[in-house]
This record gives structure tokens, C-alpha cells and sequence, in this order.
């Protein structure tokens, strides 16, 4: 099936009957397509009947009508393999380490979502960061090592040159990790990797295996 | 010492290619219409988001006058250089650059002060057309390369800017709308006839011009991003102003129509292959 194509600049429809998706921008009350590509209409998701009416324990904002409308977005699936993402707050990404300080372990960003990067963007993990409990004995020397691959959450855009991430999540750390003998490491608890080889065992902030 | 950085021409005196028999003649540009437009997306493949553009030559009979072609490249979204502080936007950085064997005088290597001040311009254009909020903390490089010889400045502006606005679109930059450059100028026979107003000059046709308009405009939201005027103005007619602002505006809607056209293309191929 043909898709309705958009491209920059193109009228897609009154902001009142869609919602403004990826690659959309609202102007004076209308939506207009920001890149080029295909334009995809997303139906709101059926609300699972409700059980039994809670009891209102927080004041909530009223329910608001655009969570009914369908969601408009233009994606570039088609034109191009290559498509640029940036890292956002709240996004899981992959990264390698590349460097260790006492401060900080600074990666290299190098997947976000399930989409490889163009590019590798730097990104920091402060101590503070690594895990949820006991922050204050945390060592990053003890949490990661140059080389490994962690899993991370992107948790600010940091400052100028490095994204700012966290670990602090039982499914967050360390993924992939190699021994100081080279061997690839399996993990054994929440905080060690073991060399199948040497039988030595490294600290690591290890990610909770699905 | 050779200078190995870069392929210098040839030291010596070279022949040029002498073409026996000339084209057919094309047919005569009207006043009212802008030359034709040859536009391409994604003829660089390690760039981000590249276009080519082409203008008919009016008249192909003439030695070396050749039709004015264009080359944009557009790198990234990427992450910024280390020294560079924190931006919540994207980073706009254009480049205009003359291939060396692009005028008749040949070019150097660096760019001069018209270059670089078409690349404000430039700047100027595209700035307005893009949603730099989308992307914090990184850069864009927009290198527009002008590969062949004989127009003057405004033209070659406005075409940077069309074959810049189909590259942004190609690399998947947000942008409001796709911009597009036109020119109209004022010229003159001599001094006895009234001047006219002419969308998107050939500059070798016309005797003399008074004054030029080259404007970048986003058509579906009528606003103009970049106006450059030069000239003098007759003081006779208080209008003539405007006249001329809106003959380069009809120019943009024109360029903009192709740039429309190929960007569908771009996706319809795109769906084709996939």
C-alpha cells in the first residue's frame, strides 16, 4: 500500500483531531510535518475495561481529551538505514567504558533503544550513580573496568561534553565484562563477575540477567 | 617540495576540449519564468544528508558559459567538539565554498571574504527553517560546493539555499518548512526605456542591472528567513520596492515546487527498494 508521503512543511491537520507525533510540529493550531517521510497514523489504545473504581487517593488532573485523539507522526523507516537519535532522558542505552577515574567512569554511548548510533556520544557515571543503596561506598574502580559493556539509563543531558547515566537499577550494569587475564566473564552475584578459566572472580555492578 | 595535501592542476599550459558542433538552441527565456532547476537528493553517500542542483543554461551556444551546478553536503546531527560549551540547540555551522576551478579566475584552496560572507547568508536562511530545538548538544556542518563557473553572487545564493533546503530534508533534520531562494533583479536596455523587473536574472543578457533581490522563503508559512537587496532603486516609482520583493518571491514558490517534487521522488524510491 502506497503511505502518504510528507515532507517538511506539509499540512497534516487540525491539532484538535490528532495528537503531534515524532517528526511533527504544531503551528498556530495546526500540525505540520518536520521531516521528510511517511506519514503513520497511530489509534489510541483501547482502554482495558476498568476494574472496581479506586478510591481517589491523589488529586489528578482532569482526564484529558487528547489522550482519546489518535497520534500523527512521520518516521523515515524506507528512505535511509541511517537514522540519527539522540540520547534522551529516560532512555536505556548501551555503552563501553572507556576510561576509569575515582570520580567518574566515562563511556562511550553507542546504542539507544534498539538503535545503533551513527555516532558515539560520550556519557559519564558518577559514583552516586552506580547504585541505588549505599551510594556512599560505592567505587567506581570496583563497578567497572575500561571495556566493559554496560547497560545504562540516561538520566541528564550532563554538561557539554558527556550525557550524564545511571545504573542504579537491579537490571542496569554491567552486561559483558573480560577478566584481567582477557577471558570473557560470566556473572556470578549482583557485584561479581567469575573467569571461567583463572576461576578468579572481579567486582563488577553487575546487570540483573533477564 | 611538492605540495602533497591537495591534487594541484597541472603546472603547464593545457588545451582545452573544443566541442565542434554547439547544442540546438533552447528556447528563449521569458520573463516570467525561472530557468529550469535539476535537483537530486543523496548523491553523497558517506554524508548525512546530501542534494546536487543544476540550472539550465539559456544559452548553451556561447563559450564558456556554462550552467551553474551546485553540491551540498549535511553532516550530522553529531556531538559537538570537546571545547565547545553546552547547547541546548543544534549548532548550525555553513560552509560556502567555490571549487578552484570554478570561475575564470582560478580560486586558492581558502575560502575568501565572499565566500565566507555567503555563508552567512546561508546561515541565515537555513536558521530559520529549522526546529534547532530537537537536537541539544550537537552540531550540523551544511558544505556547499559550487562546482562550475559564470554567475554572479545572488544567484549562486539562491541556489545554495534550495540545494541546502533538500539536504536538510534528505539528512532528516526537523525543519519547519523547506525553504527556498529565488532572485529578481531590475534591468535596463539603456536609458531611454523604462526599466524592467526580471525573476531569476541571466546576468550575461542584461545590459545593465540597477538593483537585486534574493530572498529565502518558507512558503507554506509565508515568512521570509533571509532577504539580501543590492542596488540603487529609481526614484520615481515608490513601488518598485515591493515589486521587485514580490517577483523574487514568486521565484522561491518556484524553486520550492521542485524541491517538492524531488523530495517525493526521494521517498517513493526509497519505499520502492525496501
Amino acid at each position: 500500500m502506497a503511505q502518504t508521503i510528507a515532507i517538511p512543511g506539509q499540512l497534516l491537520g487540525p491539532s484538535s483531531k490528532y495528537v503531534a507525533g515524532p517528526g511533527t510540529h504544531i503551528h498556530e493550531a495546526n500540525l505540520y510535518s518536520s521531516v521528510l517521510g511517511t506519514v503513520t497514523i497511530a489509534q489510541p489504545e483501547k482502554k482495558i475495561a476498568p476494574g472496581p473504581a479506586k478510591r481517589l487517593t491523589k488529586i489528578a488532573g482532569l482526564p484529558s481529551s487528547s489522550a482519546q485523539l489518535p497520534t500523527i507522526s512521520v518516521s523515515r523507516t524506507g528512505i535511509s538505514e541511517k537514522r540519527e537519535v539522540l540520547p534522551e532522558v529516560g532512555n536505556v542505552v548501551l555503552c563501553r567504558v572507556t576510561r576509569i577515574q575515582p570520580r567518574q567512569a566515562t563511556v562511550a554511548i553507542l546504542v539507544v533503544g534498539d538503535t545503533v548510533l551513527e555516532a558515539e556520544w560520550q556519557g559519564v557515571i558518577r559514583p552516586q550513580d552506580v547504585r541505588a543503596t549505599e551510594k556512599d561506598k560505592v567505587k567506581i574502580y570496583e563497578s567497572f573496568r575500561p571495556g566493559d559493556i554496560v547497560r545504562a539509563q540516561v538520566i541528564s543531558l550532563g554538561d557539554q561534553a558527556s550525557y550524564y547515566l545511571a545504573t542504579a537499577s537491579n537490571d542496569l550494569g554491567v552486561i559483558m565484562a573480560t577478566s584481567e587475564a582477557g577471558n570473557v566473564m560470566y556473572p556470578v552475584s549482583w557485584k561479581e563477575y567469575r573467569d571461567p578459566e583463572t576461576g578468579l572472580n572481579e567486582n563488577r555492578k553487575v546487570a540483573k540477567p533477564f | 617540495m611538492a605540495d602533497r595535501r591537495r591534487i594541484n592542476g597541472p603546472v603547464g599550459a593545457t588545451t582545452p576540449p573544443i566541442f565542434d558542433k554547439p547544442a540546438g538552441p533552447a528556447a528563449a527565456k521569458t520573463r516570467d519564468a525561472i530557468r529550469k532547476i535539476f535537483l537530486k537528493t543523496g548523491i553523497t553517500p558517506s554524508a548525512s544528508g546530501s542534494a546536487y542542483l543544476e540550472l539550465e543554461n539559456p544559452n548553451p551556444q556561447r563559450p564558456g558559459n556554462t550552467s551553474l551546478k551546485l553540491s551540498c553536503t549535511v553532516h550530522g546531527p553529531r556531538s559537538l567538539p570537546r571545547s565547545a560549551p553546552f547547547s541546548p540547540h543544534i549548532i548550525l555551522t555553513t560552509h560556502v565554498k567555490y571549487a578552484p576551478f570554478a570561475t575564470r579566475q582560478r580560486r586558492g584552496y581558502l575560502r575568501d571574504s565572499s565566500e565566507r560572507d555567503l555563508g552567512v547568508h546561508l546561515e541565515t536562511a537555513l536558521r530559520g527553517a529549522i526546529i534547532a530545538d530537537r537536537w541539544p548538544k550537537s552540531g550540523v556542518d551544511i558544505i556547499s560546493q559550487k562546482d562550475d563557473e559564470g554567475w554572479d553572487m545572488m544567484n549562486v545564493l539562491s541556489g545554495c539555499i534550495t540545494v541546502a533546503s533538500a539536504a536538510i530534508a534528505d539528512a532528516g533534520i526537523d525543519c519547519v518548512d523547506t525553504v527556498a531562494g529565488g532572485v529578481a533583479a531590475l534591468v535596463c536596455k539603456d536609458d531611454k526605456t523604462a526599466p524592467t523587473i526580471v525573476m531569476d536574472p541571466v546576468v550575461a543578457e542584461h545590459d545593465s542591472i540597477l538593483a537585486a533581490c534574493c530572498v529565502a522563503y518558507l512558503p507554506t508559512r509565508d515568512e521570509i528567513t533571509n532577504m539580501w537587496f543590492k542596488g540603487r532603486l529609481p526614484g520615481a516609482d515608490m513601488m518598485v520596492y515591493d515589486k521587485l520583493m514580490e517577483k523574487s518571491l514568486v521565484a522561491c514558490r518556484c524553486a520550492n515546487r521542485v524541491i517538492v517534487q524531488e523530495l517525493n521522488e526521494t521517498v517513493k524510491k526509497g519505499q520502492g527498494i525496501s
